[in-house]
């Protein structure tokens, strides 16, 4: 299904109507668990911020402009919800918390599915060592294909620190990718 | 190959391997009833919705028509309301009420307020005899209907008014 033919389906979700509810949700929960999966760790938080991209979706569904692709406006919210999640004060002293714990759990506290990938995948492991502010650039770039001026109006920031941090983004990527002997992708 | 290209490949297929939870589903869908149930004010609003119907219901009985008010608009001729019994203060009460509406609501919104709150109250009008006492037994199937139909309609205007919309 296209975005334009999901359009009416979530206004009707949006009234109440549940079986139009069932199909959003069908249509898009892989590409917001994704998206989220991408930016933050934590099996819980992700379902938690996955729930409130959702929430998020039905209330501010008459503010959605029906000129912009749908995508993009899910995404948007979808990359707010993890910023505010990540702004929450009380939330990071439990990050910290679990950080510590971490060290000893990694194995529980990291989806195998993902840890396994990682291990075949050097280049995303790299990606997901990268800090919050390069991966989203790097996510929205190359997984979800947008430009540079789109990821920048989307995350709210000038294009030029979009463009920064893209640019460091593979600076780094290429760095380390090195240093690990994987030479192919330096110029 | 260049590393561009190298991301995506890797990003898509460490994106293929990795699957939403099936017992999200359950979660979300309970967040998703919360929210409608919100919208159609089964919870907190119900209370505002129930107070301003019983408002309505003592008014009627023991106001006296007064002039040609908004509230006029919503009880038709004198004569409707006479047969009510009616006194000058509660019938200022309703028109402060309406007024209150008036000065929340946008045009639309008010319009279609005065609509709904008309009809409620023809059929609050029917059931009520000179004296004040409510016979619910009067209205039929369909009235009823009518009457939780109409309820539920006024219930976003009742929020509104009342001052605990969410913006």
């Amino acid at each position: 299904m296209n975005d334009k033919e999901l359009l009416p389906w979530l206004e009707k979700a949006t009234l109440g109507d549940e079986s139009a509810f069932q199909l959003v949700y069908q249509a898009t929960h892989q590409d917001v668990y994704r998206t989220v999966a991408f930016l933050v760790y934590n099996k819980q938080d992700i379902e938690d911020i996955v729930n409130e991209v959702y929430m998020r979706m039905w209330r501010s569904f008459h503010k959605y402009d029906p000129n912009r692709p749908f995508r993009f406006w899910l995404h948007g919210i979808t990359v707010r919800q993890v910023q505010d999640w990540k702004r929450k004060a009380w939330r990071r002293i439990r990050l910290f918390e679990r950080n510590r714990q971490m060290t000893c759990e990694q194995f529980e506290w990291t989806d195998k599915a993902v840890l396994r990938s990682e291990m075949q995948h050097e280049l995303f492991s790299l990606v997901r060592q990268l800090s919050y502010k390069l991966r989203v650039v790097v996510i929205l770039r190359y997984f979800h294909d947008y430009a540079l001026e789109e990821i920048a109006d989307m995350l709210q920031i000038p294009v030029g620190t979009v463009k920064s941090r893209h640019h460091l983004a593979l600076k780094e990527l290429r760095k380390r990718f090195e240093m690990t002997g994987g030479d192919a992708y330096v110029h | 190959m260049s590393i561009d290209k190298e991301l995506r490949e890797e990003l898509r297929q460490a994106a293929d391997s990795m699957h939403c939870p099936p017992d999200l589903y359950g979660r979300v869908r309970q967040s998703y009833q919360h929210y409608v149930n919100e919208k159609r004010g089964r919870s907190p609003m119900k209370k505002h919705v129930l107070a301003g119907i019983a408002a309505i219901a003592i008014l009627i009985p023991s106001a006296v028509f007064a002039s040609s008010y908004l509230a006029h608009d919503i009880f038709g001729s004198s004569t409707t309301i006479e047969q009510h019994g009616v006194s000058q203060e509660e019938y200022q009460e309703i028109e402060g009420m309406l007024q209150t509406a008036k000065g929340k609501l946008t045009k639309d919104e008010f319009k279609e307020y005065m609509e709904l709150t008309k009809q409620l109250v023809q059929l609050k009008l029917k059931i009520t005899d000179e004296n004040g006492v409510v016979h619910e037994e009067k209205l039929t199937k369909e009235e009823q209907q009518q009457f939780e139909q109409l309820a539920s309609r006024l219930a976003p205007y009742f929020e509104k008014i009342n001052g605990v919309a969410k913006p």
